[in-house]
């Protein structure tokens, strides 16, 4: 027994020692690393329209991507696409499969404390829509109704506070399962972006989704770890660079069809 | 890497995990019972069945063997709703459980069944045991402790697989755990944690099977 424990003791120790002196010791920062490698590993989730989806030939498009896209290319990288899906935005970085996520990724002082933020590239509404047929019309109403919501986003931090008890809260995985889950009728309501609550009312006409309710509005912007603090100046710069010039502008109206709302900074 | 654990986030969370754990050892379990009685009815009438039966025996084991499991939940959940039927998302989840399990176990015991020899069941009859008898005490009991530890396995792999039906917003183990560290943002410590959880119920089923097989197959020999 005692020596299944010292066994057992200095493997611990083992551990302990690779996890305190293997990786931190480089010197090396994200930024050189990529600087070096002329290539930057960028999250993305494509099953978020209009910010990331997939095109027709299954390359990834949307505001995200193209934010990221140009990113890359004044950072003089080749970009590397880490397809991830909202539950793993943040892991994806963390475990370091990514050197920055780029995702549409709400700022809120909860995923502050895992990860940094650059400045915000764009600002998105979470709203919630049903069929016509259901009758909400204020947050009381929301009462015995079951609301699909997808976990890791926005609307699973707001959602559960602005819901009256007694709302039937359902969760789901990533987005395209809770869409289909309001249009097969598991749910009664879904709550999402308005952006991707108008690309689903318009590719089902006949359900007639319409919004019912506004949840919040929140502005978004890339993530990266703790500690990578030049690679965030560097984006915060690069932002800067494009709101003057007005390409964040063009690009948020190319994919979104409304206006870019000035962007603040922090 | 660059990362410190917080371990203390997964400690303050141990009512939700429990909870999650245990709807996955009840849907697993319940499966299980429902799916074996599936599997029997399937493997009789596959053996004795008139032939359309044994037709349409052999498509549903092989359309369900042959296609993941992720897609039959999917089918299940989603395409109920549109045949008049409303189901919650652990009672949908349960009938992809059963489905599935039914399959692989009158594959199962199939291969139990061959295993037993004519001339037993020649015999069964000469001594005047009617057809459900002969299946019963010749044929099913026997083949049922031949084939135990691979149904046990099944069922252990069963247990595993329940792990997605959080993507029908099943709460059980895994969407627990995708929820808590979707919000707390600790994801190894939550899926380290959660990965030792699923190690120790399946050592847990192990054991119990270990003590049913003993109580049913073993005992009763001794006697």
């Amino acid at each position: 027994m005692r020596t299944l424990g010292k066994l057992f003791g200095a493997a611990l120790l083992t551990i302990v020692a690779l996890l305190l002196t293997a990786p931190g010791a480089s010197a090396e920062s994200t930024l050189d690393k990529i600087l070096s490698a002329k290539k930057i590993r960028v999250a993305i989730d494509v099953a978020n329209p209009p910010f990331g989806v997939l095109d027709k030939n299954g390359q990834p498009d949307g505001s995200d991507v193209a934010v990221a896209r140009q990113l890359a290319k004044d950072l003089g990288a080749e970009i590397e696409f880490v397809q991830v899906p909202s539950t793993g935005r943040i892991p994806a970085l963390l475990a370091g499969r990514a050197d920055v996520t780029i995702a549409s990724i709400s700022v809120t002082t909860d995923r502050a404390k895992a990860v940094m933020y650059c400045n915000p590239n764009g600002a998105l509404s979470i709203t919630i829509f049903a069929p016509q047929t259901v009758k909400i019309k204020v947050p009381a109403d929301l009462v015995g109704k079951r609301v699909g919501i997808t976990r890791a986003t926005l609307e699973e931090a707001t959602v559960p506070k602005m819901a009256p008890e007694g709302t039937k809260i359902v969760w789901f995985d990533d987005l395209a399962s809770t869409v289909q889950a309001l249009l097969s009728g598991q749910v009664d309501a879904a709550a999402m972006t308005a952006f991707a609550e108008k690309t689903v009312a318009d590719a089902n006409p006949a359900k007639h989704l319409e919004n019912k309710l506004l949840v919040t509005t929140a502005f978004y912007g890339p993530i990266v770890r703790h500690d990578d603090f030049e690679l965030r100046q560097w984006i915060n710069t690069w932002i800067f660079i494009n709101t003057q010039n007005g390409t964040l502008a063009a690009i948020y109206k190319k994919y979104t069809g409304i206006d870019l709302p000035p962007l603040p900074i922090f | 890497m660059h990362y410190a654990f917080h371990f203390n986030v997964v400690w303050d969370h141990w009512h939700d995990l429990a909870e999650g754990a245990w709807l996955t050892v009840r849907l697993s379990a319940l499966a299980m019972v429902i799916g074996l009685v599936v599997a029997t009815a399937c493997a009789y009438a596959k053996a004795a069945g008139p032939s359309p039966l044994r037709w349409t025996i052999a498509a549903y084991v092989e359309a369900i063997r042959n296609t993941p499991f992720l897609v039959q939940i999917f089918i299940i959940y989603f395409s109920l709703p549109a045949l008049g039927i409303s189901v919650g998302a652990n009672e949908a989840a349960l009938a992809a459980m059963v489905v599935n399990f039914g399959a692989y176990g009158t594959e199962i015991l199939r291969a139990g069944i061959e295993s037993i020899t004519h001339g037993q069941i020649d015999a069964a009859r000469a001594l005047g045991l009617t057809r459900l008898q002969t299946f019963r005490y010749v044929i099913l009991f026997p083949a049922l402790k031949t084939v135990f530890p691979a149904l046990a396995s099944q069922f252990i792999l069963l247990m595993l697989a329940s792990s997605v039906v959080s993507a029908i917003s099943a709460v059980e183990l895994t969407a627990v755990t995708n929820s808590l560290q979707s919000t707390t943002f600790r994801p190894f410590e939550f899926y380290f944690v959660v990965t030792g959880i699923y190690l120790l119920m399946a050592l847990g089923f192990r054991a119990v099977f270990g003590g049913i097989y003993w109580i049913v197959f073993m005992r009763r020999q001794r006697s």
